[in-house]
């Protein structure tokens, strides 16, 4: 399946005629939905984190880039946790509607790996710095 | 999934009344255009005008939230199912924040620093 194929498949339209199934018990559906809107907020927390650090922080010494190399990835992070957020809702969705079993999430496994990366870079700017 | 019967609806007061869960998801609403709004605060202090476009965001999703305080919809011909409603919710939300992490991408890389701003 081609990208444009896939972007096409998440639009609320697409969702809608493609939803298949009968409608599930609402109580799944608003569990569903309390997920994404879970995930979404901590989307909003790593944009707020990583926004703080590049600007509110002071610089690091010796480390000119250091702030960039921490707040940006967590930038980035939030706008990818907001999107895939929004794909395990409608695969959830999806699941629930036709009575499947309900598919395996990934975004924790991001969310743990890129937060462990950023600490590795922030424990190594902050010797640089300390060093320095 | 499907809804359980009559005899398996037990003490357990999720079971009589949804309107348990929904509540709780009109909390989660109403966190989430919290949540907005502190960002929209926090950003203010590094750019007014961006500050502002979070900031007017924050009620827009508090009043997206409204069908989770409204009533659960009929199969037979009422409001149409949560799912497509809930749709196009989830997907103002999604571009909501991917264009307010995109603004503050912006200005991360090219704003001016700015710290001691909170203080």
């Amino acid at each position: 399946m081609s990208w444009t194929t896939r972007l096409a498949a998440l639009l609320p339209t697409t969702v809608e005629r493609d939803a298949g199934g009968t409608e599930p018990d609402p109580r799944f559906t608003f569990a569903n939905e309390r997920t994404f809107l879970a995930w979404s907020r901590t989307a909003l927390a790593l944009v707020v984190a990583g926004l703080g650090i590049v600007q509110l922080l002071p610089p690091f010494p010796g480390v000119p880039e250091g702030r960039h190399l921490l707040g940006v990835p967590l930038i980035v992070l939030g706008a990818v946790l907001a999107v895939a957020a929004y794909t395990e809702w409608v695969r959830n969705q999806r699941a629930l509607r036709r009575g499947e079993p309900m598919p395996t999430s990934v975004m924790p496994w991001i969310l743990a790996a890129t937060i462990t990366g950023i600490a590795i870079i922030a424990a190594v700017v902050l010797l640089l710095s300390a060093l320095r | 999934m499907t809804a359980p019967g009559p005899d398996e609806t037990g003490d357990d007061p999720e079971y009589r009344d949804s309107g348990l869960a929904r509540e709780r998801t009109s909390l989660s609403w109403t966190r989430t255009a919290i949540a907005f709004a502190a960002l929209g605060g926090t950003v203010l202090k590094v750019n007014l005008a961006t500050g502002l476009i979070i900031l007017v965001i924050a009620p827009v999703i508090w009043q997206l939230g409204r069908v989770s305080r409204g009533a659960i919809p009929g199969a037979d011909g009422g409001p149409p199912a949560m799912s497509e409603v809930s749709a196009r919710r989830l997907f103002v939300i999604t571009v909501s924040i991917v264009g307010v992490a995109l603004l503050c991408l912006v200005i991360a890389i090219l704003g001016r620093s700015a710290p001691g701003a909170l203080r």
